[in-house]
Formats: structure tokens, C-alpha cells, sequence
């Protein structure tokens, strides 16, 4: 098989979806984030949201933190190491592969 | 969109509700201000003793005011971000500290050359206009496009203003030359900070208006 196809078949499915695309690539330039401004960035609904969000969880790739600021709950969320690392390998192979 | 564009819209999510500029802005002002009311009044008048003070409390109130704005306006209506410490701090230490070495050497050699000094202040000012411009490019906001050619308007129009409306204190002095540029390099500062004041306040009132209030503000 040639590089190229094999490197595109290898592809990580879970950082592939472009929803979860998204909230990964938000997520890997901020220290963290809450619930509140991926929903504002993505443009999702709270359940499609929350759903990406469990997935990459349940992958290592999210970490999530249910907090208060003040007396309101907030749902802060930050990119795992192997969350960071993952989404590096993504890139390199897509651009390889491109 | 890309992966770089996402990957930076957190950056420019920072002045989503003008903060940026109102902060800039009112530095700018405070500090155009004080060396304004400096250059145009004698040395033994508040404005020499107070500066220091002065510029601390600007400071604080930029500190405060863009915590407050965070905290009771933006986090609550379209999230909160925390931004990661870059460990490239040294690097705008360095770069002002080689570019405060360059400015008297640059100001020696142009005084000895007979330089109208003043062109040094429509630099300054575009190079200011062209950071700006890099920003505005980033949000992609129409509209401040219009403050970025104020801006290049200002840099050129105000170092050309008539000597005694820059400084009249020390028209006779033997550093007018010097006494200008600075009195116009604050000028710019005025100017430039009411124009930062206006831009980042119509963001924070449109902002406002577009974002949905939280439900506690609700009536």
C-alpha cells in the first residue's frame, strides 16, 4: 500500500470527527476552557457537545473538572498530554498525507 | 477553516468584548496625559511629583476594571478561558531592552544629522498602527479597519502640527528639538488613546447587545 493511503487509513478516529476536531484544536492552545465558550466556538447543541466531550474523555484525550466559579457551576476542560500528543500525530500524519 | 485559524481563536477570543483596547486605550491616555500636562506646565507643579503615583493607579484600575469586565460580563455569557503562562517571556524583555539601547543612539545620530526628530514619533506610530492592523486582520472585524486608518492618519498628520502646539515651554531651549518629539510622541499618545477608548467601548457595547444576558440578569 502506498505511504500516503496507509498514513491516512492510520488517521486517529476519535480526533477525526470534525466536531471533536474542533473542540481538540480549541482545547491545544488554551491552558484550560469551560463547557460554556466551546459551545460558543463550536456552534453545537449542549448533547452533541456533551457527547464529543465524553468521547474524548473516555479516550484520555480530555480531562473534565465540574467546579464552581462564584455560586455557579462550571465545567472546566483541558487537553490530556496524550490529548496534546495525539492531536500532534494527527497533524503530522494529515499533512504527510496531504 | 483551518487548524491554525481554530487554533487561534482563543487568542482573539481575548478581545471579544474590547477589553484589549479599553486597557490599551486607557494606558495610553493616562499616560499621554501626565507627560502632556509635564511638557506644558513648570517643573514645580504636581504634575513632576505625582507621576509615579499617577501611573500606578492607571495601572490598578486597568487591572481591576478588565477583571471585572471578565468576570461579570464576558465568562458568564460566552465562557471562560484561561491562557497558558508562555515560557517565552524573556523574549519582549529582551526585544525592549535592545530597542531602549537603539532609541538614544538613534536620536544622538539623527540630532547630529539635523533630522526633523519628529518622523521618529510617525514611526512609532505606524509601527503601533501596524500591530494594531495585524490584530484587527485576526478578528476579523470590518468595521476597525476604520480605527486602524485613524491610526496612520494620526502618525502622520500629528508630528506635522505647527512647534507651538506640540510644546511651547521650551520653544527657546537648546533640546527643542528633542522637546518636540516628545511633546508630540505624547500627542500620539492622547490620541491614540481616546481612539482605543471608542473602539474597544463600541466592542464592549456591541458585544452586549449580541450576547444573551445570563439568567440571573434577566428580568
Amino acid at each position: 500500500m502506498n505511504e500516503q493511503i496507509r498514513n491516512l487509513s492510520e488517521l486517529d478516529r476519535v480526533i477525526h470527527e470534525p466536531g471533536r476536531l474542533m473542540i481538540v484544536a480549541l482545547l491545544s492552545a488554551v491552558e484550560k476552557a469551560d463547557f460554556l465558550y466551546l459551545l460558543h466556538e463550536t456552534g453545537m447543541n449542549k448533547g452533541t457537545l456533551s457527547s464529543h466531550l465524553a468521547r474524548l474523555e473516555e479516550a484520555g484525550y480530555v480531562e473534565i473538572a465540574k467546579t464552581f466559579r462564584g455560586k455557579v457551576p462550571q465545567t472546566l476542560l483541558r487537553l490530556t498530554p496524550s490529548g496534546t500528543e495525539a492531536f500532534e500525530k494527527y497533524r503530522r500524519q494529515l499533512k504527510g498525507a496531504l | 477553516m483551518t487548524i491554525d485559524e481554530l487554533k487561534n481563536r482563543p487568542k482573539f477570543y481575548y478581545n471579544i468584548d474590547g477589553v484589549a483596547e479599553l486597557g490599551m486605550g486607557f494606558m495610553m491616555l493616562g499616560w499621554g496625559l501626565i507627560g502632556w500636562l509635564q511638557v506644558r506646565t513648570p517643573a514645580d507643579t504636581i504634575w513632576h511629583r505625582m507621576s509615579l503615583i499617577y501611573l500606578g493607579a492607571v495601572l490598578a484600575i486597568i487591572h481591576y476594571g478588565t477583571k471585572a469586565i471578565k468576570e461579570h460580563i464576558t465568562y458568564p455569557r460566552t465562557g471562560y478561558v484561561e491562557y497558558r503562562k508562555r515560557d517565552t517571556r524573556w523574549r519582549p524583555g529582551i526585544a525592549a531592552a535592545v530597542i531602549g539601547a537603539l532609541i538614544p543612539i538613534a536620536l544622538v545620530g539623527a540630532r547630529r544629522s539635523h533630522w526633523d526628530l519628529t518622523k521618529f514619533v510617525s514611526l512609532f506610530g505606524l509601527l503601533l498602527t501596524a500591530a494594531y492592523a495585524r490584530g484587527v486582520a485576526g478578528w476579523a472585524v470590518r468595521w476597525k479597519w476604520a480605527v486602524v486608518w485613524l491610526m496612520a492618519a494620526g502618525a502622520l498628520a500629528i508630528p506635522a502640527l505647527p512647534a507651538n502646539l506640540v510644546t511651547d515651554a521650551a520653544i527657546h531651549s537648546r533640546f527643542f528639538a528633542i522637546n518636540k518629539m516628545v511633546g508630540t510622541l505624547y500627542l500620539l499618545a492622547l490620541f491614540y488613546g481616546v481612539l482605543m477608548l471608542v473602539s474597544g467601548g463600541i466592542s464592549l457595547w456591541l458585544y452586549i447587545r449580541h450576547t444573551e444576558a445570563p439568567a440571573g440578569e434577566t428580568a
